[in-house]
Parts: C-alpha cells; structure tokens; sequence
C-alpha cells in the first residue's frame, strides 16, 4: 500500500544584513551590489556578509555594474540559465539569459534586465541579454 | 577493549537492497534487509556490533530528522548512533575515525535513499540557497549544466566521448540495475536535461539501502580500508570554479597524505560517484596518472540506479565485492559526492590483501 502526502509548510527565509541591502537597492535604486573581501580583494556577487572562502566580513558594498560576461550557459525545458560576472565584481551570479532562443556562447557580453515594478527579489533582475540588444533600445 | 590504533582497518561484510525503481517496501525492511545481508555477509551478529553511523537527508524522506525511522533497525538503540546528512560515504569515514580512535570495534555503517518517494528536481530546488537561487527555480541539473558547457567548450570532442561514455556504463549496469542499456547515438539524441547534458546522460533515480561492517585489526580481512579523506567547496555555483573539482582534490590529497601514498600511486578500481559523464572527466583531471590503468564502475556506476545520499556508500559495497573477487586489481578509489555539482566531495582507499 502507498499513502500519498505531501509537505505544505510556509516557510519564511531571512535574506540576512547583506543580502537586504542588496535586494533594497535592487529594488529602490535598480542597481546591484557586490561586497568586497578584505582579505583576498575578491567583489564578491551578489552582495553577502562573509567571503565564503576566507570567512571574513566583508566591507561596504560596492555597485557592480548592470553589465556583464557570460561565464557559462545551458539551455533546460525552463529556460536558459547562465552565471554571469558583473563587470567590477570577481564572482559570477546564475539568472536567466533572455531571450531563451539567442545563441548564447561563453564569453558574450550581457546586461541586466529589470523588471519596472519592482518587490526586492533577486527575480526583480527578469535576465541578463545581449549587450548589442540593450544598445539598440538605447 | 583493546584496539591497536595503528592496526588495519577492514570490510568485514557488505550488503544491499536494491536499487530498485519503485521498492514497494517501507524504508525500514529496505533498510533491515541490507543490514541483515551486510551482517551475514560479516558473520557477525548484532551484539557485535559497537556502534552504527547511518546517512540520509530528510528532505528526501518526506519526514523530519527521517533517520529516526531506522534506528531499531539498524540494531542501535540502547548503543552510540550516529547521523551524517551527507553521502553514504561519509558515514563510513566517520566510522573508521571512530575505529581509530579505538572507541570501538566493530562499526555498521548504514544509507538509504528512496528517489521514487517525491520527483528529485523538485526536492533539488529546494537544497539550493533561498534567496538567490530558489527563486529561479533552478536545481542540480541546472549547475551540472553550466558545470558541463565549460567542459565542452574547450574539449570540442567531449560530448560525443560523454555519448559513448554513458551508453558503456548504462549496458555495463542494465542486467542489474534500473534502467535498460541505450547505443551512444541515442544518449546524445535524447532530449536535452541542461544542455550539453541530455537526459538519457543522467544517472537513473533508484531506491536503494546499502550497508558496511567496518573492523578494526583487519589485518586477516580480504579488504582492507586505508585511507580517506572529505572537503566542501563554497555553495554558490557563481563563487567557484566550475571547470575543476578542487575540493575533491584536496580530499584525495589528505588521503594520499594520511595513506603515506604517493599522488601518482596507481588505482586498479574506481568507484566514482558520476551522475553525469562530465564529472568522470573532472576526476580524471584530479587523479591523473593514478588512474591511468584503472577499472572504471566495471558495474555500470550510478547508472545502475542513482539513490539520494546512499549512492556513495554504494560504491565502496561495489568496490569491497570486487576486491574481493578480483584481489589482483589492488587498490581501489572510492568517491561519494554530494551537493549542487559536487559541493561535497568524499574518498575513500581501499586495498585487497596482498
Ligand atoms: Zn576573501
């Protein structure tokens, strides 16, 4: 015999004193930050309390720019994902790459894309797309 | 008790249950079932065993803290138990520093996982950080992806050798495992999982229980454990790099180190814990000219039934039977991973006696 179940708990998950910030400016400012290692001077991104491989505080956060290189991709039945490393930051973020049908190579320059109603969620950032694309809109 | 602290550590018996698609039995008789064999397989019986250090994850079993389902079968209450929420094998290093230590004698090391309990990428998604990740909905696959591009992207070659890598291990694992062989063509023909990843490259999901006897002063033992060694790489996917496993570098290291072996000491066997073929390519990188004439998973690997958090502890039942069998082969490596691609890496060295 076999009963079914399944598991509807709300969970509410605290983004901690560095990642707020991050996801307060994202969504009031637009813009995204790192935060760097005073140890090893790596920007760490997205913006977090500790260098997970020096275990030190990390500083004020800086802001990263919105533009990036993709450092790897792949294509899934949900979409394209890919990490890509703001410029100014030394760390790479996983996010979508839009549009899901471009031909995406590692190396491409992309730039964030923001959603224009924004709730201070990492998905508040709907993408990174092609520099060229974002050039075109400008 | 008496223990000599630099004596030999050995496999006294080893035992499994499954792996199955759909075991329609409950956790616990999975479980009792492995322990019965690895006991029997030991000749030993339940009052010999010291102590019993077991793995699993709970959110893989549905049930919080789920270990607590297993302890009277496992013949550990009233006696030290201990519970590792990480791959098999790690159970199973924390059982011979126990031996070490000469805090016991005798160690049962028990895992289980049941994939056909709840759809893995979905438990997955939920293993991975909530704040920036959770919310994208990605899952293990997601990263063994990007992990799997990098490779590809500098080895032109790779994916179609990933082809005819997977095909050898799902015929070398069909006539007992979970899912049927597939020809090469038709690995790198199915639909896509991550890409370059396909889905037929993907190690089946399986429900499966594995347990070890470990003995201290196994010197008189047909296999023997010598060494090990573990290490965590940073959780973010983004914060390391993708293209090389230096975690599992330095777990094989302080292995070497803590075995007095050199780095370049040939393996007869490999146990790798590989989900996808991407990932054999990695630890081939880490172990270099000590695998040059090894075995690889001569039973087909994972791909013979992949079971959450036991898989490891299922590769060092492997590689004991086949030491066994085949004491010319020497020394065996045997891997366990855990984690979005591979954040947790274990090894274990295992020797037939001479
Ligand atoms: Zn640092």
């Amino acid at each position: 015999m076999i009963r079914e179940g399944s598991i509807h708990i709300p969970f509410t998950y605290a983004a901690g004193r560095a990642a707020s910030r991050f996801l307060v400016v994202l969504r009031d400012e637009g813009r995204i930050l790192g935060s760097p290692c005073p140890a090893c001077r790596r920007v760490l991104c997205p913006a977090r309390s500790f260098c997970p491989r020096c275990g030190e505080e990390t500083g004020e956060p800086v802001v990263v720019d919105p533009a990036g290189t993709v450092v790897s991709f792949t294509e899934t039945a949900a979409g394209v994902f890919g990490l890509v490393r703001p410029d100014g930051a030394d760390t790479a973020m996983l996010h979508r790459l839009l549009p899901a049908g471009a031909k995406w190579t590692i190396g491409a320059r992309v730039r964030a894309r923001l959603l224009p109603e924004r709730t201070g969620s990492i998905t508040d950032i709907e993408g990174f797309e092609p520099l060229e694309a974002t050039e075109d809109h400008a | 008790m008496n223990v000599d602290l630099h004596g030999s550590i050995g496999v006294a018996g080893v035992g499994q249950s499954g792996p199955s698609a759909a075991d329609p039995r409950s956790i616990p008789e999975m479980v009792l079932d492995a322990v019965e064999r690895a006991l029997g397989d030991a000749v030993v019986r339940w009052v010999d065993i010291d102590a019993v250090v077991t793995a699993s994850v709970d959110l893989f079993d549905g049930l919080t803290a789920s270990n607590v389902a297993v302890t009277e079968v496992i013949g550990a209450v009233m006696k030290p138990e201990t519970r590792i929420a990480a791959d098999g094998l790690c159970a199973a290093i924390h059982a011979a520093c126990q031996l070490r230590a000469g805090a016991c004698r005798t160690v049962l090391v028990v895992a289980h996982g049941k994939a056909s309990m709840a759809p893995r990428a979905a438990i997955e998604a939920w293993a991975v950080d909530p704040i920036f990740l959770q919310p994208l909905g990605v899952n293990f696959s997601t990263i063994a992806g990007l992990e799997a591009r990098l490779l590809c992207d500098r080895d032109p070659e790779a994916v179609e050798r990933w082809g005819h890598v997977v095909a050898r291990r799902r015929a070398d694992a069909a006539p007992h495992g979970v899912a049927a062989a597939v020809a090469p063509e038709d690995v790198l023909a199915a639909p896509v999982l991550a890409s370059p990843l396909t889905q037929a490259m993907e190690a089946p999901p399986a429900d499966a229980a594995y347990a070890v006897v470990l003995r201290a002063d196994g010197d008189g033992l047909p296999v023997r454990w010598v060494a090990a060694g573990h290490d965590l790489e940073a959780h973010a996917p983004g914060d390391r790099p993708l293209s090389s496993r230096p975690g599992l570098r330095r777990a094989f290291d302080r292995a070497c180190r803590s075995a007095a072996l050199a780095p370049d000491a040939p393996f007869g066997l490999l146990e790798p814990s590989c989900r996808y073929p991407h990932e054999e390519d990695l630890l081939r990188q880490v172990l270099g000219a000590a695998c040059k004439s090894a075995a690889i998973s001569p039973g087909g690997g994972l791909y013979a039934g992949d079971a959450p958090c036991a898989a490891g502890l299922g590769r060092l039942v492997d590689a004991a039977r086949r030491l066994r069998d085949e004491p010319r082969l020497g020394r065996a490596l045997v891997h366990g991973a855990w984690g979005p691609a591979g954040q947790g890496q274990a090894v274990a060295i295992l020797e037939a006696a001479p």
